[in-house]
């Protein structure tokens, strides 16, 4: 299907080692050159004029600097291109070079294409600067434009300087967001046999992109996006219901708090107020108090001294009403006793008469004389004993030891003994001793003269006088006579000194007498004085006694006074403490308000709870209104502490949902608020979690559904580039392969979201199963870690392409690189086919300008499959050109390159052969 | 020397090719689920990367259906009795379940825990006892399957990797031609009873 507009020729001046080349582009051309003449270049020479963009301009192995001096040695270099369009006919689109910067200019104009406009007089070929003179010398209307205005005129872009759009459009494309996409494939058109598996996959993604508009999706973020909220929301959740227990207290104290303030904020004037008149109600009570207590002292003082007074006035009443009662008590005896006495002379006479019978006695003792009575018993004892001795005497005067013993023994030797012995012993009568005149004898034979020998003991008796001496009886009889006489005498002395005692204690009697009546004497005028004084005594005891019952009394009085006087001070001086302190607490309240901090300040302006209490405040309840006030206060401070520390304590807990409101206070308000709500909360998130599953999969809705479009559109590409068969395929096509890991999670994850749509597993579809169930969470995992891998995932990562093909008789095969699918001729026609397939489903397919196509090493096909491909490239609207070293005859062309003596290649339109079917030149 | 720098220029543009290359040159598949972070840079720059481990004498192929490796045609004795190892591993498995009537090309939806290796021991006990593997060998070639990039243990139980489709490969390829001789034999027959008639 050859069309009337289209490509019509190519033309190189003095460019790519082309003095000059001349390309018919209208038909199907074999261009014959040996390997390595420069046929490629020719054919790249294009992409200057149709690629344009230099980001886009390809030259294989040479770098794109490289290829500017290859194409544009000088400024006279040029490129051609001669197009028919249905708008405007003949138009060259043309590249010059600038010369030494081997920069190049795009111009364009009207007309046919004909290379001796371009040809100075000289003949020389026209430089840069003298292009557009020259070639309006010929009628021509040129214009140089900048590559992206060249761009833009080519492929039907914006218009520019007043020109129609589509004066030089050369592509037309259904869309023009395709131009991209189009200009990299028709690179490609150029070099088709290079174009690889990966390049058609890309090629078909951006054909079809615009199908897939948004084709990107970044899983995690939309996740993250559609879980973000229900995520945080739940985590407030959680927080706030682990810590119920802890909000509530917070709302008490909170509440507290509120009341507190509300209650601090009533008083704190009355208080202020309150302590002002305290100051001065103290001073005055203060004042009034002591100088109360100061009289009542001075009282006190008074009645001390006054009892004082009268206690010592009271024991001296005491003492001199005890003498009078003496004086009494004696005149009372005396009274007594001398009762008989009625006279004082009557005792001066008994005086008297004492005093002269006193006075006879001593002058009666005065003459008695004599021995005491005592040394006369003695006289008389002493006499009564010679008695007994001479009594004695006389009874043995006859026979005793003396007379006994002067018979025997010497009268000197006698006399010895007379001096030795006791008389009583040498009067002792014959029975009561025993003589041994021999022994005896002998004992004093051997002793001297004057003395005594008794064994151990030699005493002298030459001094002693002669004991005993014998008388006669009547001697005896005559002394015992004498002291009988004298024992007699001493008997009447001792009685006579008897009644002389007797006469002497009548003395002592008689003087004891008279000084008992002088005595008596003296008394009795004591009588009489105590009588005399008796009314004045009696007077004075009467008025002592009135005096000390009255001073009893006034005590009595006085005692009761001080008592009441007592209490009066004790109750002053209680006033007096009590006042003093409350002043103290009040002061000390003064002096510590605990209202000091800032915050009292705009106490008012915070929330608080007005206060319903007593507007007045009497000062007797000042303390204790004020010790409430300043428990208030501290109690305030310490809640505001309590709160925060609470709060954070919250925050810290996770609940930092209304860390962003105002203030605290309404952050607690909202929590306490939050804490109350929870069940219906609890009911929101749940709603959120299942809308944000469904959000989350409309974004993979869309993915899938763009996999799906894409899957009808491949079938459309397949129908197009199965319609003409390839070599010896039955089958060929390109087939996209989900990439079942993704597709399946994806298809799992909108068919959860389905069932939460329909409310189908609304029991079992809840918040905590979408988030743990394990085959969900997997499915989740893996499109994130795609997605994060890939920036997002895109309709291209669900699948790949597999290009499949079928030889008669033989079963489809896939293949993932279509280079390995079959022979090389198979697979170069594989390749030109899909790409101008790729090509024509951008077009515009109701304008038909015919563009060209490149094929390089021609000579792998057969005839058959030249013949078969060039129909094809026609009939999605393009040319064909073959590339191979010996002649194809299938196309239209023959067209050889030749090469001059200078080593420059030319082709000439005299050198083109046209081949035609001798039917068709028969006819 | 051009080629040196070249690669140069080429390497610094990846960075994960020592990874990738230590990744590969011990035996390990890389599978683009359990990687795809790896697989994603070893996709964009494929031809970069087959280039630069050709140039290094090693042959990276890549499996359209998501994984890659380093293929080796003789490897080492080592490598081989792991390779008959895993091979009689995967078999055992794929048996066993196909046995149970699982579609065997959801193979990577499989949890193999430690009930389901204690069930493929008790069914092939004696191929296994051959190969002087008891229960916990198996575990450990599920361990050695891991290192090479065929499983991945997660939350208890491997998980097959679509690498084990080299394996299954080999397992259709070897039946396919046991069929096409049985085919032959039964067609030969066929024959026979042609000629017969």
């Amino acid at each position: 299907m050859s069309s009337d507009y289209g490509f019509q020729q190519l033309v190189l001046l003095n460019s790519a080692g082309y003095e000059r080349a001349e390309l018919p582009l209208d038909e199907s051309v074999s261009l014959i050159a040996p390997n390595n003449t420069g046929k490629t270049s020719l054919i790249n020479a294009l992409q200057y004029l149709l690629i344009i963009d230099k980001r886009h301009l390809d030259f294989g192995a040479h770098d794109k600097d490289k290829a500017r001096h290859f194409y544009f040695p000088s400024n006279s270099s040029y490129i051609l291109l001669e197009v028919t369009l249905p708008e405007s006919g003949s138009v060259v689109l043309g590249c010059v070079g600038k010369g030494f910067s081997h920069d190049y200019a795009y111009f364009a104009y009207r007309g046919p294409l004909k290379i001796e406009e371009y040809r100075l007089d000289n003949g020389k070929l026209v430089t840069q600067p003298q292009l557009l003179e020259q070639l309006a010398q010929h009628g021509r209307t040129a214009n140089f434009y900048s590559s992206t205005e060249f761009a833009e005129m080519v492929y039907g872009g914006a218009r520019k300087r007043g020109q129609t759009s589509s004066e030089f459009t050369v592509f037309r494309l259904e869309n023009r967001k395709d131009a991209n996409a189009y200009r990299q494939v028709l690179t490609r058109t150029l070099r088709l046999d290079k174009l690889s598996s990966g390049e058609v996959k890309r090629h078909l993604l951006q054909i079809f992109s615009r199908q897939l508009p948004d084709s990107v999706v970044d899983f995690k973020q939309e996740w993250d996006k559609a879980f973000a909220e229900v995520n945080q929301d739940r985590e407030q959740y959680r927080a706030a219901k682990n810590q119920q227990k802890l909000i509530d207290e917070l709302e008490r104290q909170q509440e507290e708090r509120l009341a507190i303030r509300g209650r601090i904020i009533a008083r704190r004037p009355l208080i202020d107020d309150g302590l002002e008149r305290w100051q001065n109600h103290y001073q005055t009570e203060s004042e009034r108090l002591q100088h109360q207590l100061g009289k009542l002292q001075k009282q006190e003082a008074e009645l001390l001294q006054r009892d004082r007074e009268q206690t010592r006035r009271q024991s001296e009443l005491n003492q001199r009403l005890e003498a009078l009662i003496k004086d009494e008590q004696r005149r009372d005896e005396l009274k007594n006793r001398f009762a008989l006495v009625n006279d004082r002379s009557q005792l001066e006479q008994q005086l008297a008469s004492a005093t002269a019978e006193r006075d006879r006695q001593i002058a009666l003792l005065s003459n008695a004389h004599g021995q005491s009575a005592a040394a006369i018993d003695d006289l008389i004892r002493r006499e009564e004993k010679e008695l007994s001795v001479l009594g004695k005497e006389q009874e043995t005067l006859s026979d005793n030891l003396y007379l006994t013993l002067k018979q025997h023994i010497s009268e000197d030797q006698l006399s010895v003994l007379n001096r030795g012995l006791a008389r009583q012993l040498l009067t002792l009568p014959p029975g009561d001793y025993q003589l041994d005149p021999n022994q005896l004898h002998r004992w004093l034979e051997g002793m001297a003269a004057d003395r005594f020998e008794l064994p151990g003991l030699n005493l002298s008796v030459a001094d002693q006088p002669l004991q005993y001496q014998q008388r006669s009886n009547e001697e005896i009889s005559r002394l015992i006579d004498d002291c009988e006489s004298r024992l007699q005498q001493l008997q009447e002395q001792k009685a006579a000194t008897l009644e002389m005692d007797t006469q002497n204690k009548r003395k002592a009697k008689l003087e004891q007498e008279v000084k008992g009546l002088e005595k008596d004497l003296e008394q009795f005028d004591e009588l009489a004085q105590l009588q005399n004084s008796r009314p004045d005594r009696l007077k004075e005891i009467a008025a002592a006694r009135q005096e000390l019952e009255e001073i009893e009394h006034a005590q009595e009085q006085a005692g009761a006074q001080q008592q009441a006087l007592r209490e009066q001070i004790q109750g002053v001086a209680n006033q007096r403490q009590t006042l003093d302190a409350a002043h103290q607490e009040i002061e000390r309240g003064r002096q510590n308000r605990g209202d000091t901090d800032e915050q009292f300040n705009w106490l008012a302006d915070l929330p608080h709870t007005p206060w319903v209490g007593d507007p007045e405040l009497p000062l007797d309840q000042l303390a204790q209104t004020l010790r409430n006030y300043q428990q208030d206060c501290y109690q305030l401070k310490e809640l505001d502490r309590d709160l925060q520390h609470r709060r954070i304590t919250l925050h810290s807990g996770g609940l930092t949902k209304f860390q962003y409101a105002p203030n605290p206070e309404e952050e607690i308000r909202l929590m306490v608020e939050f804490r109350h709500h929870l069940a219906r909360e609890a009911e929101a998130l749940e709603k959120k979690a299942r809308s944000a599953v469904v959000t989350v999969t409309a974004s993979l809705r869309d993915l899938r559904g763009n996999l799906q479009s894409f899957e009808n559109a491949m079938h459309e590409f397949n129908r197009l580039i199965s319609r003409r068969k390839l070599s010896d395929l039955k089958v060929f096509r390109i087939q996209p392969v989900h990439e079942n890991h993704l597709v399946e999670a994806i298809d799992l994850l909108i068919q959860t979201a389905e069932k939460v749509e329909s409310g189908e597993s609304f029991e079992l579809f809840n918040q905590s199963s979408v988030l743990d169930d394990r085959q969900l969470d997997q499915a989740r995992q893996l499109l994130i870690d795609e997605g994060s891998a890939r920036h997002g995932l895109k309709v291209a990562d669900l699948f790949r392409l597999t290009f499949e093909l079928g030889k008669e008789n033989q079963d489809v095969e896939s293949f993932d690189d279509i280079d390995s699918a079959a022979s090389n001729g198979t697979v170069l026609m594989a390749k030109l086919v899909t790409g101008l397939a790729m090509l024509h489903l951008m077009q515009d397919k109701s304008r038909n300008v015919q563009a060209l196509c490149y094929l390089d090493e021609a000579l792998a096909l057969d005839a058959a499959n030249q013949r078969s491909l060039i129909k094809t490239a026609s009939e999605f609207g393009f040319a064909l050109m073959f590339a191979s070293p010996s002649p194809l005859i299938t196309a239209h062309y023959c067209v050889p390159i030749q090469q001059l003596s200078n080593g420059k290649n030319h082709i000439s339109r005299k050198h083109w052969q046209i081949l035609q079917p001798l039917e068709t030149v028969e006819a | 020397m051009s080629n040196t720098s070249q690669f140069q220029q080429i390497a610094s543009n990846l960075p994960n090719l020592a990874h990738l290359f230590r990744w590969f040159n011990r035996g390990r598949h890389l599978n683009r689920i359990s990687e795809p972070v790896l697989w994603e840079e070893l996709e964009r720059n494929l031809d970069d990367y087959v280039a630069i481990f050709t140039a290094l004498g090693f042959d990276l192929r890549l499996d359209g259906r998501g994984f890659a490796w380093f293929h080796q045609d003789d490897g080492s004795s080592n490598t081989n009795k792991a390779t008959r190892q895993l091979a009689l591993l995967f078999m055992v498995i794929f048996d066993t379940q196909a046995d149970a009537g699982i579609p065997l090309m959801k193979f990577e939806h499989w949890r193999i825990d430690q009930t389901l290796l204690t069930t493929v021991f008790e069914q092939h006990q004696d191929l296994l006892k051959a190969e002087e593997l008891d229960l916990s060998g198996l575990a450990s070639l599920m361990r050695t399957a891991e290192n090479f990039g065929f499983a991945r243990y997660d939350s208890g139980a491997w998980q097959l990797l679509p690498a084990v489709c080299r394996y299954l490969d080999h397992y259709e390829e070897l039946a396919s031609q046991v069929d096409q001789d049985e085919d032959v034999s039964w067609a030969s027959d066929q024959d026979d009873e042609d000629n017969s008639l």
